[in-house]
């Protein structure tokens, strides 16, 4: 890093380094070290514009807005029981219970258990799940 | 299997309804979602209308989220700034005499008239730029996020942010060179 880079980073992100982009911190760094009079400097600079910066008003939310948006937010919904232990466990147990729903539906109907996975899809499919929310 | 996006797990609570987590997402959100708007748009209200919109789009958006598709705090972020540039973009079509909003410049207790004046100050010249070198500065400096995320926000690459940060800081400094003074670190 060349002092240009540095007054060019500085000049972007301001005047701390920990601000900086994460890949040029440590570079930066290393030139603050060996030209310290040239990096306070600049950082000064900038950090005296940060601190102006930072004075710009702050709106706060207020609990009448807070509590306008809980009451848009959607209801409870009421999973099929068999849902509620698949979201925790992931898609690997997704598919566990589409493969055990296949074979509820096949001793429904007096399938055979050997089912491959089309057919199970295209029975889970014809399976009314309007009731059941989608998992995650 | 562990997420490196932390709003994960909540979201899909919300997804559900869950009030506990909309309460928290609300929690969590809201203040950044409305510093974001106010700071553009330099309105408080329109702000809170933007944070209202916004939260709309997440609870259609919750029951539909993918997973590592993105950072839902980088979606949010171009959510709001999308809702900030239609306002923009309206008031840009209306014709009128005076700007959105005037600061109140009138008299003001001495303690903390000079801080107060300054916050005026440092607003109004954030009002003045450009809004993409407005929108920079508001995302990295502001809702502090990392340069490559900003740029990812913006849809430019990190070296264009970073033109448009050097650009903006260089007209917030001459709009409020008399009130900023070097640091000493």
């Amino acid at each position: 890093m060349d002092r240009r880079r540095f007054e060019d980073l500085a000049g972007a992100y301001g005047g701390d380094i920990a601000r900086w982009p994460e890949a040029a911190r440590d570079d930066a760094a290393l030139l603050a070290a060996a030209d310290p009079e040239f990096a306070a400097a600049v950082l000064a600079r900038e950090g005296g514009l940060d601190a102006i910066l930072h004075e710009a008003p702050r709106v706060a939310a207020s609990s009448a807005l807070f509590e306008a948006i809980m009451r848009t937010a959607p209801p409870l919904r009421r999973r099929a029981p068999w849902r509620r232990w698949i979201a925790p466990a992931g898609l690997g147990a997704g598919l566990a219970a589409v493969t055990a729903a296949g074979m509820v539906i096949g001793a429904q109907f007096g399938w055979s258990p050997i089912l491959d996975k089309q057919s199970v899809a295209s029975s889970v499919a014809d399976l009314d799940v309007s009731s059941i929310s989608e998992v995650g | 299997m562990g997420s490196s996006d932390p709003d994960e797990a909540l979201l899909l609570r919300v997804a559900d309804g869950d009030p506990a987590a909309v309460r928290a997402l609300v929690g969590r959100k809201l203040p950044r979602i409305l510093g974001l708007a106010h700071r553009m748009l330099g309105d408080a209200a329109e702000a809170e209308d933007v944070a209202q919109e916004a939260f709309l789009r997440i609870w259609r958006q919750a029951p539909k989220w993918r997973p590592g598709a993105a950072r839902f705090d980088t979606w949010l972020h171009r959510v709001a700034l999308n809702l900030c540039y239609d306002r923009l973009r309206r008031r840009r079509e209306v014709v009128t005499d005076s700007p959105p909003e005037r600061a109140d410049e009138g008299p003001a207790p001495d303690r903390g008239l000079m801080a107060q004046d300054t916050g005026v100050r440092v607003a109004q010249a954030l009002q003045r730029l450009p809004d993409r070198q407005r929108e920079a500065i508001v995302l990295c400096h502001y809702q502090e996020l990392g340069n490559i995320e900003a740029a990812a926000t913006m849809g430019v690459t990190v070296e264009a942010l970073e033109s448009l940060l050097s650009r903006g800081r260089r007209s917030l400094r001459v709009a409020l060179m008399d009130l900023a003074e070097p640091q000493r670190g």
